[in-house]
């Protein structure tokens, strides 16, 4: 019983989070500067055909009637048409088109940083404060201190144009080649990873360390277990818990990271349609994907919840 | 491979493409993705925009939309590489009084195999004219009277008056005005943007807004069927992005290129870089309606207080042309040269003539600009110089394109920076801009001797007296100098080196060479 009311609570305030993030959303892109109509018709736009344009995209009511007008159709899953970046088309289409590949490269950067921290927190915390741990928290400063625009451009130039391994530009969505998209996501999937294996890494080296100064390891120890025995079944599984914990709540950051690299790599995914969207004052493509994006982050958000309260059942109380 | 509603040749002809591309995948065997389909497919990466709405002529406005619509469509006319209208739908032009009669070519083929006639001219033109269409493109053809059909491969167009540029607005360039047949137009209704049906020499094949356009080669084209089978024009928002795509191999060509990297790109021995002035002007604009820049003495003493050649390097990185006029060394027969010492750096002369003024000591004004591109660094090194020489006090007001814009239009500001893109005819630069009533002319700038001559030039279709009119209006207008002229800035093209028979032209073409490319 305590179950499934700590489930739907936790889901009516992702609900009333989203409802408030999207008017948030919503005013933030009615006071920015500028003006779809122009955006649309160009600089020199007649007046006329602009009020033409502003009547048939309802701009030309109070804001709170154009919310109304908004919400009404996104609770009958109708995101309206998009304005300025791909006129008269469904948004609810282009979302679904681009949506998957914003996921795709997401899981690809999660997999690539567990798969990375894993090794570097794992190498650091054995060889503590020798030659293998400096080299591992050297690397985990620098992926933690690197803007990741900065960072694709390097690897663009390295394994891209200087190398010639990969794509220095494009991407190939999974529905048309699996093995396409893991080569041309792979570039993009580890910039966005870089911070995030970082994180991880460092999160794991100390939980790694902390676990290994347990009473029951040195227990263990002195009752003559093998190093790796003990490692692997008490240092290593008590680790786990903070380290899963920091994964869950550094996935948001993905999506962050999405929205830059998208556009330098030619990804066709939501985080590129939201900052085109923006650039041309598309506000129903801003909302759409900013909707997206919330339901996206605390989906995550309730699911790491749940999953730690697995772990721990004294977090759910 | 969908087509959609094309003739069963072209589909044959786009199965031979395929099979062509998959014999050359077989030979460069790390180039198996879709992006790298060998020799019959051009990919032709547009950069700097990702954003096309519509294909409809009538509706465009944005660049990248005509970038395909040169390629879909065609004119009655086109522009040669001297910015000259020369015939292409239509066979020959001559003028009678106020009229303009084409004989049509004949034997030209729609994308549906309907042939071209006089009537779907008339069709396209009228439609434009239509208040309930309500076309951006309207002014390109507000001048036209009637569209009559002697028969069906003549068509005699009247204007009010003899109207110059309309020759020049009605070739296949950023006018709207590219032929449309009535039967497909009409059918296609309000999806006529999304599935358009031209005389073009490439067909619609495929579209993905904010991602790509790719067209088919139009066996039935007047000109004969193109070399390349398949056009792919990925959608590239980041200039930048497009130079990597290019040095990487995943396009052949790019239609622009970021003016920092020009220099270092022309000793890249792996690809070629074009370019030329393009057409388009900038300048400072001045309010003439609010002080200081109500006076013309102060005006000049601005024009002659800053160094346009250092402009051109600390703004372009020395890609463009400095302006004396505004208009654009491309339109050869109109242009002024740019050796006005009215608007050569001359600190002393612009000291002297600031002594002349209204307001010799200290001046103040704010100079509108926006963005943290090339258009804040154009208000930065103006004002900078101009405070330095004259001792104004002028300062630079960043705000928002679409602002500067409205303030311009409401004659709320002092100064701004401001340009033209993407206007053709000598007309527009020089009536639209500085006209009693020119729609473009916001600072209240009005000369009797200006509007008369280019009055004249309106209706003057002997180029070379009308450009002679245009020299004369551009020497009078710069003695009041209405807004100080900086600069053209250069239109680029990066190609790999395979990349054979693109002719670049000023006005950034793009489409409209796609037939007469091949890649060797």
């Amino acid at each position: 019983m305590a179950w499934t009311r700590f489930v739907a609570g936790r889901l009516l305030a992702l609900v009333l989070t989203v409802l408030v993030g999207s008017v948030v959303v919503f005013l933030v892109m009615k006071s920015a500067p500028g003006d779809p109509a122009v955006a649309a018709l160009g600089e020199s736009a007649r007046p006329e055909l602009v009020a033409v344009f502003r009547a048939k995209h309802n701009l030309d009511v109070a804001w709170p009637l154009q919310y109304g007008r908004w919400l009404s159709g996104v609770v009958q899953g109708d995101f309206g048409l998009s304005l300025t970046v791909a006129s008269d088309r469904k948004i609810s289409s282009l979302i679904a088109a681009r949506l998957p590949n914003t996921i795709f490269i997401g899981l690809m950067a999660l997999s690539i940083a567990v798969v990375l921290s894993l090794i570097a927190g794992t190498i650091a915390a054995l060889r503590r404060g020798k030659l293998g741990d400096t080299i591992a928290t050297s690397l985990a400063a620098l992926g933690i201190s690197m803007p990741d625009f900065w960072l694709s451009y390097v690897l663009i130039l390295v394994f891209a144009l200087g190398l010639g391994l990969f794509p220095a530009y494009g991407f190939i969505a999974p529905g048309q080649s699996m093995s396409g998209a893991l080569y041309s996501g792979f570039l993009p999937a580890l910039a966005v990873s870089a911070p995030l294996a970082a994180v991880f890494a460092r999160t794991l080296r100390t939980a790694l360390l902390e676990a290994g100064n347990k009473d029951y390891v040195v227990a263990a120890r002195s009752f003559g277990f093998r190093p790796a025995y003990i490692f692997v079944h008490w240092v290593f599984r008590n680790a786990l818990i903070p380290y899963i914990t920091i994964i869950g709540l550094q996935i948001r950051y993905i999506l962050g990271g999405v929205v830059v690299i998208e556009r330098i790599f030619g990804v066709s995914g939501i985080g590129s349609l939201m900052v085109d969207g923006a650039f041309a004052r598309d506000y129903p493509v801003v909302q759409a994907c900013a909707v997206v994006f919330l339901v996206i982050v605390l989906s995550v958000n309730l699911v790491v919840d749940v999953i730690c309260s697995l772990l721990d059942p004294k977090r759910a109380r | 491979m969908a087509i959609g509603n094309f003739p069963a040749r072209l589909r044959r002809r786009d199965f031979l493409g395929v099979s062509a591309s998959a014999i050359a995948a077989t030979q460069f065997p790390s180039s198996t993705d879709s992006w790298a389909q060998g020799a019959s497919t051009l990919r032709a990466g547009i950069t700097g925009y990702n954003v096309i709405n519509t294909l409809d002529p009538g509706k465009a406005t944005l660049i990248p939309e005509f970038y395909v619509i040169w390629a879909l469509y065609n004119g009655l006319m086109k522009l040669d590489a001297n910015s000259n209208p020369v015939p292409d739908l239509a066979e020959s032009v001559k003028a009678d009084g106020n009229a303009l009669e084409f004989k049509l070519r004949r034997g030209v083929k729609f994308h549906d195999g309907s042939e071209m006639t006089a009537d779907d001219i008339k069709f396209t033109l009228e439609r434009l004219l239509d208040d309930k269409f309500a076309s951006p493109n309207k002014s390109k053809v507000s001048g036209l009277s009637a569209i009559e059909i002697p028969d069906p491969n003549t068509v005699r167009i009247v204007t009010k008056e003899a109207f110059a540029p309309l020759l020049t607005f009605l070739s296949n360039c950023r006018t709207g005005t590219q032929i449309l047949s009535r039967k497909a137009t009409t059918a296609g209704g309000d999806d006529f943007g999304k599935k358009p049906i031209g005389t073009g020499a490439y067909a619609l094949k495929d579209w993905v807004p904010g991602e790509r356009v790719s067209l088919a080669a139009f066996p039935g084209y007047f000109g004969g069927a193109p070399r390349i089978g398949t056009i792919d024009m990925p959608l590239i928002a980041e200039e930048s992005s497009g130079v990597t795509a290019l040095l990487g191999g995943q396009i052949d060509i790019t239609s622009t290129a970021p003016f920092a990297d020009i220099a270092n790109l022309e000793k890249n021995a792996a690809i070629t870089v074009l370019k030329q002035a393009g057409l388009n002007c900038r300048f400072v604009s001045l309010n003439h309606r609010k002080a200081p820049f109500d006076d013309p003495t102060f005006r000049r003493a601005c024009s002659m207080a800053f160094d346009r050649n250092a402009m051109v390097r600390a703004v372009l990185f020395g890609e463009g042309v400095t302006s004396h006029g505004l208009i654009p060394p491309s339109i050869a027969y109109a242009y002024g040269g740019n050796t006005r010492p009215l608007c050569t750096f001359d600190p002393a002369k612009a000291k002297a003539e600031l002594a002349k003024s209204k307001y010799p000591n200290g001046a103040e004004a704010e100079i509108m600009t926006w963005g943290q591109s090339w258009w804040k660094r154009m208000a930065e090194v103006f004002v900078a110089q101009c405070n330095q020489t004259l001792g104004t006090k002028f300062t630079v007001q960043v705000t928002e394109a679409n602002t500067v814009f409205q303030r311009h239009k409401s004659g709320d500001y002092q100064g701004s920076v401001w340009g033209w893109l993407g206007l053709l005819d000598a007309d527009e630069y020089m009536y639209d801009i500085v006209h009693t009533k020119g729609w473009r002319n916001f600072y209240g700038y009005s000369n009797p001797k200006v509007d008369d001559l280019l009055d004249r030039a309106r209706r003057e279709l002997d180029l070379a007296k009308r450009g002679a009119l245009y020299k004369e209006a551009e020497s009078t207008m710069i003695e009041d100098m209405p807004v100080l002229p900086l600069f053209v800035s250069n239109v680029h093209n990066l190609m790999t080196k395979k990349v054979q028979g693109f002719n670049q032209l000023p006005y950034s073409n793009w489409g409209d060479q796609f037939v007469n490319m091949s890649l060797g």
